[in-house]
């Protein structure tokens, strides 16, 4: 038994602790860290699923807490990525300019995390909301810049302001911040409005188009360890309040005959294929791995957004099975890029080549978590795909089903660069001496995620299950699914059976390789090379521009996003010097009139 | 299970041993397009044979292992084909999606395999498979989405069998600009001219292949044979209405691909970025076009 | 009488039959990669196309050292382009053959007393077949190819083992006309 209260509180103060045993050794509140997210998970997880969590209030005023299986399916993930990123801290605690202060932020963002998923009060979930917001918030510039930061805050601000405003009409409709029934009392033009607003929280905590600015460049600045947790922990509180927003209430607006859709699921998919769309091109086109990997997070976004929108059974299990996969799979992912960053120093890829031939383990790790990301079968990205794209076939949603095709096809291409570039290819000389594994405690983390990959993909039907439970609480049809099959809307996938008869394939061609004949051994540069003479490692190794080609085809366009948020900025300086202007002149007198005159509008009607 | 696993083999086996017939035969009928004699019609199995018994070189384990995937990947998928209605492996559980990404399995351990090989030419060539990949997969999968909507099943036996009843025609000849556009895609798939941009011998020196010899050679040379099997009865299946028999299935699967192969035997090769603007240019539209009429007008022949 | 009963072949002769099976492939699928030097090179074509259809041999074009069977060497060398010749040798997989075609590659041809052009060929990498003439005529090419095949049947194409059982002497021949085999030089690192 253990009280969920006590848990977010011995967070925050293992937090405090831990900013003052970071005081005097740095690595020692780091291990704190790794101590109290572990424990969290432990108990988070172990209680939640045997319903064992206590959720009754002694401490804390006004915070009131209850056990969903919504909020303990993203908790048990959430605390299980920042878990597992934890063993990274202590090693890159040296590079932080603040190490305590970075410790203590991770456990207290850990703590709003788990208050974000256990609260049944809007309240205090906004308040919680805004305390990962503001606790993250001084993570990011630990790492590269400091720009990201005041770009994650202002999106942040105007997906809090739309809870906000959404929590306050529920308000008015129910006259409860009671998060259940408050949810169930709007309907009508209010439940359109509630639901557009949440929507827009989750679109700007998923980093969805159009609010997608901060994503890639928070992902892509912050320290390694911390684009591990935004990408796979942080980002999917955004999941968290789609599910609110569009599973839990019901979808509005002129309904299609032929596929029973409504013209709010049809915009929010719209959204998420433009998503989807954006992330890949972006994705395909960076030099920087870790922001490659950002837009690919953009882009797993735009699924889970389509999936949920959908609502069917098929569609709203794949979505959430989409969080797992690709919480797992990019979690894997930055953490072996960041591996790779802490001993080369940088994740360019123009910069880096040849790591596998000192990195073994951490490119199994990649391989696998792209494999997933890909929705390649045996791993775990591939059922969740699968289910997605059941969904939207079933429903006869075809041009999102140009961009859901587009991007999972796309991903390939995204996710082989890093392989190809980083990983593969021609061993840099500037790295040859210095690079080696990277150290046990980091290698810990990257296995066990890499074993949960494939866990999802071959046996899925304990997550599937769990899903199954969070499905009839928000009142969606469950998945059927047998010991080893799940079955979809128009076929039935036996996941195991795909594992097994991909390990017969490659033992029969293991077995051909084998009885052949041995071959020789030669080095990467004693290469084909139309008979020239090359010496140079960089010369022969192809990684810069990778998809010059394709990126030739559509680089005038990708600016269009950002020029259009430049130009908002723009205007808002503008309009704020205009104020600045008029209204606060040097001259009080002015100033004192306008006072005056607003202040006999806004009262006009009640006093005067 | 072990019988079905076994049988599953077969199939890979039997598809190994067919398109490399098939393939041979074509050569010398593109030969005939050419004037020339042609080679044996089992030329095909002497070169890979002969690959086989040769002393290659390897770059590291990496470059093996790749190898060991792409192979192995592609049985997999291969084992799961059906060849008749009844004559499959894994009855219900051959899902169109697991052949189109299982497929992926193969085609990264190969991409993997010849990245780890260090040359510069290989990893072109990879990138211009994936573009190209990028290029027809999307308007085929529209032209599926469209076949699974209609006929309730993404299972390639449900769909041919759905084509096998009286009343209903072969997709082909029922959606015609969707057959249009999987022929097209097919041929993309299968690296025919004019879309084999990332083979490329003259001028990328065969891409992805450059450094490969001996065995490692040859195990690509029956992975890419069974590749072709698995795209070209895929698309037997799901347009032409699979096949009642053992016959019916390899006259059907001839006729594609030989068809196929004379169309890509007067044609030149494109360039990387002109086969991405074709498939997004035609095929696409003609693809949602398709997809638009047969479900939510309904008009199906 | 034949004997029944059943006696265990040694390695060596296992080794041998693996060998000859082997044999079999791979003088139907010779896959040739053309070192273009010279004039001779224009016969070449006229044996791939339908004139005179190399194909039905099984022979072809390919585009690599790795993936060939057969380096043709059409010509004149200069010493240029031989070191670029021994690189491309080596890097072929074995059992690798090689046939020189022209008077060139026999004795220099027309170009015996230049100085910057090597006379026999066989000093430096192994021929197993030469095609004499000046150029030789497409027949006589073609001809050259089937004499192979039967030089691999009769297991006589052994010039890829003579270079690893007389390496030094090659290797000395080498240094001797190049001086060391690698260029090293501004444009090269």
């Amino acid at each position: 038994m253990a009280s969920i209260e006590l848990i977010i509180v011995f967070t925050a103060l293992a937090g405090v602790l831990s900013y003052f045993v970071g005081r005097l050794n740095k690595v020692a509140g780091s291990v704190v860290t790794i101590l109290a997210s572990m424990f969290v998970f432990v108990s988070v997880a172990y209680f939640g699923y045997n319903n064992e969590l206590i959720h009754s209030t002694e401490f804390l005023p006004y915070v009131t807490f209850s056990v969903t299986y919504l909020g303990l399916f993203f908790a048990i993930l959430v605390t299980f990525i920042f878990a597992m990123v934890s063993f990274f801290n202590p090693f890159f605690v040296e590079k932080y300019k603040y190490p305590a202060l970075y410790s203590m932020l991770y456990l207290l963002s850990l703590a709003g995390v788990l208050g974000v998923f256990f609260t049944n009060n809007f309240m205090s979930l906004f308040f919680f909301f805004e305390f990962v917001v503001w606790t993250s918030l001084f993570l990011i510039p630990m790492g590269r810049s400091k720009r990201a930061a005041s770009s994650y805050y202002a999106f942040s601000t105007v997906g809090s302001f739309a809870l906000l405003f959404a929590i306050f009409i529920m308000r008015e409709a129910s006259g409860t911040f009671n998060i259940v029934s408050s949810m169930a009392s709007v309907n009508g033009t209010e439940a359109a409005i509630v639901s557009a607003l949440l929507a827009v929280a989750a679109f700007a905590k998923l980093g969805a188009f159009p609010l997608n600015v901060w994503l890639p460049r928070v992902l892509g600045n912050s320290p390694d360890a911390i684009s591990a947790v935004f990408s796979g922990g942080l980002e999917k509180l955004g999941a968290f309040v789609a599910v609110l927003a569009l599973v839990k209430l019901a979808p509005f607006g002129y309904v299609v005959d032929a596929t029973g859709l409504a013209a709010s699921q049809y915009v929010i998919a719209a959204l998420g294929a433009l998503t989807i769309v954006f992330g890949t091109l972006m994705a395909i086109r960076q030099d920087d791995a870790k922001k490659l990997l950002a837009y690919s997070s953009m882009s797993n976004g735009g699924y889970i957004l389509v999936a949920l929108t959908i609502a069917s059974s098929a569609s709203v299990s794949g979505g959430l099975y989409h969080v797992v996969a690709h919480a797992l799979a990019s979690t894997a992912a930055f953490l072996a890029i960041g591996a790779v960053s802490r001993i080369t120093g940088t994740t360019k890829m123009s910069e880096l080549g040849g790591m596998i031939h000192k990195m073994p383990v951490t490119y199994l790790v990649y391989l696998i978590a792209i494999i997933s990301m890909a929705g390649i079968p045996p791993m775990g990205g591939f059922i969740s795909k699968w289910l997605i794209f059941q969904a939207v076939i079933d429903k006869g949603m075809i041009l999102v089903a140009v961009a859901v095709f587009f991007g999972s096809i796309g991903s390939f291409l995204y996710v082989f660069r890093p392989l190809a570039a980083l990983f593969l290819g021609q061993e840099l000389p500037q790295h040859r001496e210095v690079s080696k594994e990277a150290p046990f405690f980091m290698l810990v983390p990257m296995v066990i995620l890499s074993g949960l990959i494939i866990y999802t993909g071959v046996l899925p039907n304990f997550f599937l299950g769990f899903i199954n439970n969070v499905l009839t609480e928000v009142g969606v049809t469950p998945l059927v699914i047998g010991s080893y099959t799940v079955t979809g809307t128009n076929g039935v996938l036996q996941p195991a059976l795909i594992a097994s008869v991909f390990g017969v394939g490659v033992l029969i061609a293991f077995i051909i390789f084998i009885v052949l004949k041995k071959s020789r051994k030669v080095g990467l540069m004693d290469t084909y090379t139309a008979g020239n003479f090359i010496y140079t490692e960089e010369l022969m190794h192809y990684s810069l521009d990778f998809y010059a080609p394709l990126e030739r085809l559509y680089e005038k366009y990708i600016n269009i996003t950002k020029d259009f948020y430049k130009r908002l900025e723009n205007k808002v300086v503008d309009l704020g010097r205009l104020m600045k202007y008029y209204f606060f002149t040097n001259k009080p007198e002015i100033m004192v009139l306008w006072i005056i005159i607003i202040m006999g509008i806004i009262l006009w009607g009640d006093i005067l | 299970m072990i019988t079905n696993i076994l049988f599953g083999v077969g199939v890979a086996f039997f598809g190994f041993v067919l398109q490399t017939s098939i393939a041979g035969v074509n050569r010398k009928v593109v030969g005939r397009v050419q004037k020339r004699y042609g080679p044996k019609w089992y030329q095909e199995f002497l070169d890979i044979f002969k690959l086989l018994s040769k002393r290659s070189v390897t770059h590291g384990w990496i470059f093996d292992f790749g190898v060991i995937m792409a192979l192995g990947g592609i049985i997999g998928t291969a084992m799961f084909m059906p060849i008749t209605s009844d004559l499959v492996a894994f009855a219900d559980f051959d899902n169109f999606f697991i052949f189109v990404y299982l497929i992926a399995v193969g085609m990264l351990g190969m991409a993997m395999s010849a990245s780890g090989s260090g040359n510069p030419l290989a990893s072109i060539g990879v990138m211009r498979a994936l573009t190209t990949m990028l290029a027809y997969e999307v308007p085929f999968m529209i032209v599926v989405l469209t076949i699974i909507k209609l006929t309730g099943t993404s299972s390639v036996t449900g769909i041919a069998e759905f084509q096998q009843l009286a009343s209903n025609n072969w997709f082909m000849i029922a959606l015609p600009l969707g057959g249009i556009v999987g022929v097209m895609s097919l041929m993309g798939m299968i690296g025919k001219k004019p879309f084999e941009t990332y083979i490329a011998p003259a001028e990328i020196a065969s891409g992805p292949m450059v450094e490969y010899g001996g065995k490692q050679l040859g195990m690509l040379f029956i992975m890419h044979e069974i590749t072709v099997f698995i795209e070209v009865s895929l698309f037997v299946h799901l347009f032409l209405g699979g096949a009642e028999n053992v016959v019916l299935f390899i006259v059907k699967y001839f006729l594609v691909y030989t068809t196929l192969n004379i169309i890509s035997s007067v044609y030149g090769r494109f360039k990387i970025d002109q086969v991405v603007l074709f498939f997004y240019k035609w095929p696409i539209l003609m693809a949602i076009s398709q997809a638009f009429v047969a479900i939510y007008l309904g008009w199906v022949i | 009488m034949l004997s029944t009963k059943f006696t265990k072949l040694s390695k060596e002769e296992v080794d041998r039959k693996w060998w000859e099976i082997g044999d079999f492939f791979r003088r139907n699928s010779l896959w040739m990669l053309m070192y273009c030097t010279g004039c001779c090179a224009i016969e070449l074509p006229p044996a791939m196309t339908s004139a005179y259809d190399m194909e039905r041999l099984g022979m072809g074009p390919m585009a690599t050292p790795r993936q060939a069977d057969v380096l043709l060497v059409t010509g004149y060398l200069s010493l240029k382009t031989l070191r670029r010749l021994i690189y491309t040798y080596e890097q072929m997989s074995e059992p690798k053959y090689v046939v020189g075609i022209g008077s060139c590659t026999i004795n220099g041809g027309i170009y015996h007393d230049s100085h910057a052009v090597i006379n026999q060929l066989n000093r430096y990498v192994p021929v197993d077949v030469y095609v004499a003439g000046c150029m030789p005529n497409t027949e006589a090419v073609m001809n050259g190819f089937v004499d192979l095949m039967g030089l691999i049947k009769t297991k006589k194409a052994n010039g890829w083992k003579d270079y690893h059982a007389r390496n030094e002497w090659y290797m000395a021949n080498q240094k001797a006309a190049l001086g060391e085999v690698k260029v090293h030089d501004e444009f090269h690192e």
